[in-house]
């Protein structure tokens, strides 16, 4: 049966490629590279605005208030929230920070080390779902901080390295700032004691950090007051600001990238029609004889429209399969190590690589209707046209 | 069963009119064995690619059981040579990815006759070249694989084209013999230059500057 099968479909979209493989395979290579590397650079590209989305999405936790100006208002901001706001506030954090580097593809972003009350630590790390995995708090006064195990990854941290010190200007604090915890979280986090950022670090400013109490009322609380301290003296640092930036401060890179994966889907699909064209030619005797012997010039393309179908599908299928293995490589090898994210599955990077089948497509079905179109079958099977 | 009425077709060289065949009248009988005999440029193959459907004459008529060919669509004409003709061109072409047996089993796109094929081909003492591709055939096995493909499902009128002129004289009237023997009960219709092969040939018309040449020439 199974043979009677394999006879019945000597014509099938796949004999053809599976038979010729010296010749289908060096083109279904050319499909799988382009794909690859459209896939590869746009995934790259991707885990720029990722990375900064994933080293700040702890902002999704709360909305941070710093005023402006004059370090007198941050009561008053409080009260204004605390009257105003329209969800139910759990905590409001009245906290203090300095600034550290953190490492990314792209080079060194700033990141916040937070100074915290005693009784917030716990809240805090309890709302950056945290787990304690070494160490402990820092203490009361002391140039001490807890981070997270990403943040320690990013920067190589362990239990007792120094993450601030007085000669490093990027990461500067008057004393040697040690890591005395590491917490378990998906968030990325540094803190340490706000009676130590008041007696060493400048400026003189408290901000605010203002938890809604059901976490998904938090986006809620977060447009509020946005709207609501518009034009007062004070800065709203808000997920949904920062998700906004990060989509836009790369708009000019992304206009870059349209025309370079345009170019190369045109190089590649006109050196693929090329030689589809070439691939066709030697195929002229076949499709002759077929038309001699009564098959339709129809039925003709359809057969080559089947086999090209499977072909830039295979070859799209296989270079999606051939580009996720490779970033997998690269994220496994290079970007878990410091922390750097990158999504592997990132639907646009596969989806800039569409073109590529589908221009390849139409070049070829182009060509076989214009070798179609005045084909004459006599001139094959008289060898005039072969 | 095949009816030519004063069949022309012209080609166009260089703005002047050049006649592959000229005014023609010829019939087919059922069952029949007829030979066409010519030079080389004679027109005869012309004559044969008009009267299977696969050129359209440029005056005239050809028809098959009463329908005149040329009105029909290129679609019809094609379902006729499929389901009533068989082919058998001056080269032996075959698809050169498929065996033997898939090869033969082309004249059936649509359906399942591998059982039918197989025998045939044993029949016709190519078993042991059923499961081969065609490099791996000499041109006289693969012209004998090419008279299979044609004789498949006993086709009403079988079309030779100078089948064995790529042939040595003795593969060559082997492939002759192979088509005369196994044609049942359909007419065959052969192409060729060279008298010997159109032994046994029920009539021989004989082409000259594409008009049949009077009997006595």
């Amino acid at each position: 049966m199974g043979g009677a099968n394999k006879v019945k479909n000597k014509l099938g979209a796949t004999v053809y490629l599976r038979r010729n493989l010296g010749k289908t395979m060096p083109l279904i290579g050319v499909i799988i590279l382009a794909v690859m590397l459209i896939a590869g650079i746009v995934s790259l590209i991707n885990s720029i605005p990722l990375s900064i989305k994933t080293i700040y999405s702890y902002s999704r936790n709360y909305v941070a208030v710093t005023p402006r100006g004059n370090a007198l208002l941050t009561p008053l901001l409080r009260k204004s929230i605390e009257q105003g706001s329209p969800v139910e506030i759990d905590r409001l954090m009245v906290i203090r920070g300095t600034d550290i580097e953190v490492k990314s593809i792209v080079g060194n972003w700033p990141f916040v080390v937070l100074g915290l009350e005693q009784s917030d630590m716990d809240y805090y790390l309890k709302r950056m779902k945290a787990k304690v995995l070494d160490g402990r708090k820092p203490a009361v006064g002391e140039p001490e901080v807890m981070i997270s195990e990403k943040l320690a990854r990013n920067l190589n941290l362990k239990l007792g390295s120094v993450i601030q010190k007085p000669t490093d200007s990027d990461n500067y604090s008057p004393q040697e700032v040690k890591v005395v915890g590491i917490a378990e979280s998906e968030f990325w986090f540094a803190f340490g004691s706000v009676e130590y950022q008041r007696e060493n670090h400048f400026p003189p400013i408290d901000a605010l950090l203002v938890f809604a109490k059901n976490p998904t009322d938090q986006k809620r609380l977060d447009d509020w007051t946005t709207a609501t301290l518009k034009g007062e003296n004070a800065r709203v640092f808000t997920y949904k600001e920062l998700e906004i930036q990060a989509d836009t401060m790369f708009n000019i890179l992304y206009q870059i990238l349209n025309v370079v994966i345009g170019t190369l889907v045109v190089v590649i699909t006109l050196m693929m029609g090329m030689l589809m064209n070439i691939f066709l030619s030697q195929r002229v005797q076949e499709f002759g004889l077929l038309q001699a012997l009564g098959y339709t010039k129809r039925s003709l393309i359809m057969r080559v429209f089947w086999e090209t179908t499977v072909f830039v599908i295979g070859g799209w299928v296989l270079g999606v399969l051939v580009a996720w293995g490779l970033l997998n490589v690269v994220k496994v090898t290079l970007m878990d190590p410091r922390s750097f994210a990158l999504d592997t599955l990132d639907k646009w990077a596969y989806l800039y690589s569409l073109p590529v089948p589908i221009a390849i497509f139409a070049v070829s079905i182009l060509t076989v209707f214009a070798k179609f179109k005045n084909f004459d079958p006599v001139g094959v099977v008289e060898r005039r046209l072969v | 069963m095949i009816d030519l009425k004063s069949v022309s077709l012209i080609y166009q060289d260089h703005g002047k009119e050049v006649f592959a065949c000229k005014d023609i009248d010829l019939g087919v009988q059922p069952g029949e064995f007829l030979g066409i005999l010519g030079p080389s440029g004679s027109g005869k193959s012309s004559l044969l690619y008009v009267m299977s459907g696969l050129k359209v004459p440029t005056k005239g008529s050809v028809e098959w059981l009463s329908r005149e060919l040329g009105k029909m669509g290129d679609q019809e004409r094609a379902e006729i040579r499929l389901r009533e003709f068989g082919f058998v061109f001056q080269y032996p072409f075959l698809i050169g990815y498929l065996t033997a047996l898939e090869n033969v089993l082309l004249a059936f796109p649509a359906e399942d006759r591998r059982a039918d094929a197989e025998k045939f081909l044993i029949e016709l003492g190519l078993q042991d070249q059923m499961h081969r591709y065609p490099y791996q055939m000499s041109g006289g096995q693969k012209q004998r694989v090419c008279v299979a493909r044609a004789l498949l499902g006993s086709p009403k009128v079988v079309f030779a084209d100078e089948p064995t002129a790529s042939l040595d004289h003795k593969s060559g009237r082997a492939v002759m013999d192979l088509l005369i023997q196994n044609r049942g009960d359909g007419a065959l219709v052969v192409v060729t230059h060279d008298p010997v092969m159109l032994e046994g040939a029920d009539r021989i018309i004989r082409m000259e500057d594409g008009e049949i040449a009077p009997k006595n020439a």
